[in-house]
Parts: C-alpha cells; structure tokens; sequence
C-alpha cells in the first residue's frame, strides 16, 4: 500500500509537468484563439504546474 | 516577418512569466527549508527523529526531530507536543520556550517543537496570511515560520473524496486526512499523516509515556476555546488544574473528549495506549474569519476591533472575555499552555504518586512579566553541544 500510495503521489508531478508542457507547446503552437492576450494567458497558467512539477508549491 | 514577431512576442512573455515564476517559487523554497534554531537546556540527554518509532515516515518531510530531557531519577515520562497544527504558533513557541529551559528532577520528559513538520513547510492558502513573526529577544530579533493546518500537498497528495477514518471507519472531511489531529491512532502503512500518528503512538507506547499533552489554538468563536479536553482518565486531573488555575491564575474550561469523535488526539492517543491523554487549547484571534487584516502584529498582539464587535455582540467563546486593549498576545498564550501544562504535571502527580515527574520551566506569570523572547537563547553563544535546528 505504501507503494503505490507513493506511484500515486508521484503521477501527480508528473501529471503537473505534462500540462505545464502542454501549455508551453500552446503558447507556441495553437490554431485558435490567436492574439497576445491569450499568449500571456497561455504563459501564465504554466507556473502553477511548473512549480508543482519542481516540488516547490 | 509578421510569424516572427509572434514568436519574439510569446518569448517575452514567456520569460517575463518565468521571472514571476521564480520571484514567487523562492519565497515558497524559503518558507520550505527554513530553519529554526534550538538551544537546548542542560536537562538536556538526547535528541533523536520520530522515524525510529516508524520506519513509515523516515527520509520523509514528515520526519520530525524529538527531544529527550531524561532526569535519570526513576519517576513518570511525559510528552508535550507543540506544531499539531503549525498555524497555531503559539504551542510551537511554548515548546520552544520550555525546551529551552527545562530542567527535570524526576522522571522523563519528550518534547515534540513540531509535530507535523510537513505542514510547517508551507504558509496557509488564502487571506495573504504572513508566512512569518518576529520575536524580540536580549540578544536581537529572531524569525518564526508561521505554517499551515495541514500536511504540505507536496508530500501527501491527492486527498480522497471522502477520508474513512481508521480503524473507526467515521467518516470525515476529505482534508482532514491530511490533519495530524483526525488521524490518530494512525497506521504503518496509510497515508503519510496516519503514519506520523502511528509514530508518535508507537513512542507512547514503547516508552511507557504517562502524560500525553498537545497544544492548540483556536480561533475566538470556536467554543472550545481556552479550554482542556481531557480523555476519561484524565479528566480528574484536567478538572483539578482547570478550577486550581481558574481560581489563581487565569480561567480555563475542562471538557470531556467526545466519544463518538474520532481520529482527535484526546480520544484515540488515550484509546489506544495507557498514558493520561490532554489537548489544551488557547485563544488565537489570527485565525479568527471576522478578523480586520490579517498581518504580523496581528500573531504577536492579538489586537482586533472587529472581534471586539463580536466580543460585545456575545459571539466569543474565549475566557477571560476579549477585550482590544489586551487582545491575546503570543506571550500570554505561551505562558497559558505552559502553565496549563505544570498543573495537569502537579494533578497528575497527586492522583498517580507512583508517575511523580519533577520539572520547572518558565510558567504564565514569567511570561507576563517578560516575554517570550527573554526566554530564547542566542544561537550563536550556544555550546555547539547544545545547538540544533528544527
């Protein structure tokens, strides 16, 4: 149980960088919704999962 | 030409994004690995980490260091937990105060600074709350990390839907499966909180611990404010110190602990082992939610016009009542859980001879007449012997 309570606790990370990459690859890459503010909206949703992704929040 | 703008653009917010990331991230790195200094007494015998009661929780942020103050003199063991909840600082504090001046005669005495390390490492979400206070002491000002209720989701996620309370099977608020005072007894093998539980009932229980008592805040309008909630062995004991300290030093209720609530301390750590258990509880206006702004002076004074509203209005539950020119300052909590600590020490030793523990540390009327922080001492004089961080 200790396992994978571990294995779950850990998907969370990687789940976290996997969406903060997905945004990184949005912000570049993205078909609508085309204009700055939405690059600054794109960039800016990345930090929480970055920092999550980091083990600092 | 134009693709290439876009792409200078999205760079330029990208790294301004990043900038703010890290500005942010470091403030939360800090709160993390801050340190607090400790300058032990010369009843001092042994410091050693919760995991050796729990393999469970070794290597983890929930490891959390303990200190022994062993007398030598056979007599009673007892225990005083400070940090069940690290946004209650004031019993962190009173732990601090008392293991660094604590002399034992007889008997053993364990002290716990912070019993949920893990929830100590991050600042409670929401209301801006400050993640620090600063004491004044003879020799300089020193800095306290202020902490959250819960363990850090850093290390214990995700919360379950519903947490199911072991081995009661109540169920409880999802959160609270990550609250040091809903997971007692604990188990070896659950999550990350009910393995710190299950440590420190492993020490009660391999070291014969006679007097549990953990330390608490509360905020003004919670009605078990200023108070003792005693299990059924301790209530004797409880209710002589609550009516000895009520008739000559401060007013402080007694309850029962509720049978069927579980997972709290004063009733699954007195369950399931055969020491005394007490939780004390002090008044808090920090964590009140009709408190003005929530700020630093706020901790250290406890002055608030809007709980004197609420005092005025009948709506308070703290005794003696509040009153603004007072208001419920970090120093006065101290004192009252130290001093409410030696009465249940006295009570106990009366009722139980044979559990007898000999101890002084300073008690409320020392702290209201000097501070807290004349009782911290300076880091960089201490004999190296003597000097840990927590």
């Amino acid at each position: 149980m200790l396992f994978l309570t571990e294995v779950i606790h850990q998907i969370y990370f990687i789940m976290a960088a996997v969406f903060a990459l997905l945004l990184l690859r949005g912000l570049f890459k993205r078909n609508t919704r085309k204009t700055l503010i939405y690059d600054v909206v794109y960039a800016y949703s990345i930090i929480p999962f970055l920092l999550r992704a980091l083990h600092i929040k | 030409m134009k693709n290439d703008n876009n792409v200078t653009y999205k760079i330029i917010i990208l790294a301004i994004v990043l900038l703010l990331a890290f500005l942010g991230g470091r403030e939360f790195y800090e709160i993390r690995h801050f340190k607090q200094s400790i300058v032990v007494s010369d009843s001092f015998t042994e410091r050693f980490m919760l995991s050796d009661y729990s393999e469970g929780i070794k290597g983890t942020w929930a490891d959390t260091p303990v200190y022994l103050y062993d007398s030598g003199e056979p007599g009673g063991s007892m225990l005083l937990l400070g940090g069940t909840h690290p946004y209650e600082p004031a019993t962190m504090l009173a732990a601090y105060v008392a293991a660094e001046n604590i002399s034992v005669k007889k008997g053993k005495v364990y002290i716990i600074p912070a019993a949920n390390y893990s929830a100590m490492t991050l600042g409670i979400l929401g209301n801006a709350y400050p993640k620090y206070y600063t004491l004044d002491t003879e020799w300089g000002s020193k800095k306290f990390r202020i902490g959250d209720r819960n363990t850090n989701p850093l290390d214990q996620w995700p919360d379950p839907f519903t947490y199911v309370h072991y081995p009661s099977t109540q169920n409880l608020a999802y959160q609270d499966i990550r609250n040091l005072n809903r997971t007692y007894p604990g188990r070896p093998d659950g999550a990350l909180t009910e393995r710190v539980s299950y440590a420190i009932m492993e020490l009660i229980r391999k070291e014969n611990i006679d007097l549990y008592v953990d330390m608490h805040e509360a905020s003004l309008m919670y009605p078990v404010v200023s108070t003792y909630v005693a299990h059924d062995r301790s209530l004797d004991i409880c209710m002589m110190a609550s009516m000895t300290l009520s008739a000559e030093q401060f007013p402080i209720k007694c309850e029962a602990s509720p049978k069927s609530l579980r997972g709290l301390s004063h009733r699954e750590v007195g369950d399931f082992s055969d020491t005394l258990a007490v939780l004390m509880e002090t008044a808090e206006p920090f964590i009140d939610r009709v408190a003005g702004r929530i700020t630093e002076e706020l901790m250290i004074t406890g002055k608030d016009e809007f709980l004197q509203t609420a005092s005025e209005a009948g709506l308070l539950y703290c005794q003696p009542e509040y009153d603004i020119n007072f208001g419920s300052p970090i120093h006065y909590r101290v004192g009252r859980h130290l001093s409410g600590t030696m009465e249940v020490i006295k009570w106990m030793n009366e009722f139980f001879p044979e559990k007898e523990i000999i101890v002084g540390f300073p008690l409320y009327a020392d702290l209201m007449e000097k501070g807290a922080g004349y009782f911290l001492h300076d880091p960089e004089k201490a004999d190296e012997n003597k000097l840990f961080y927590n």
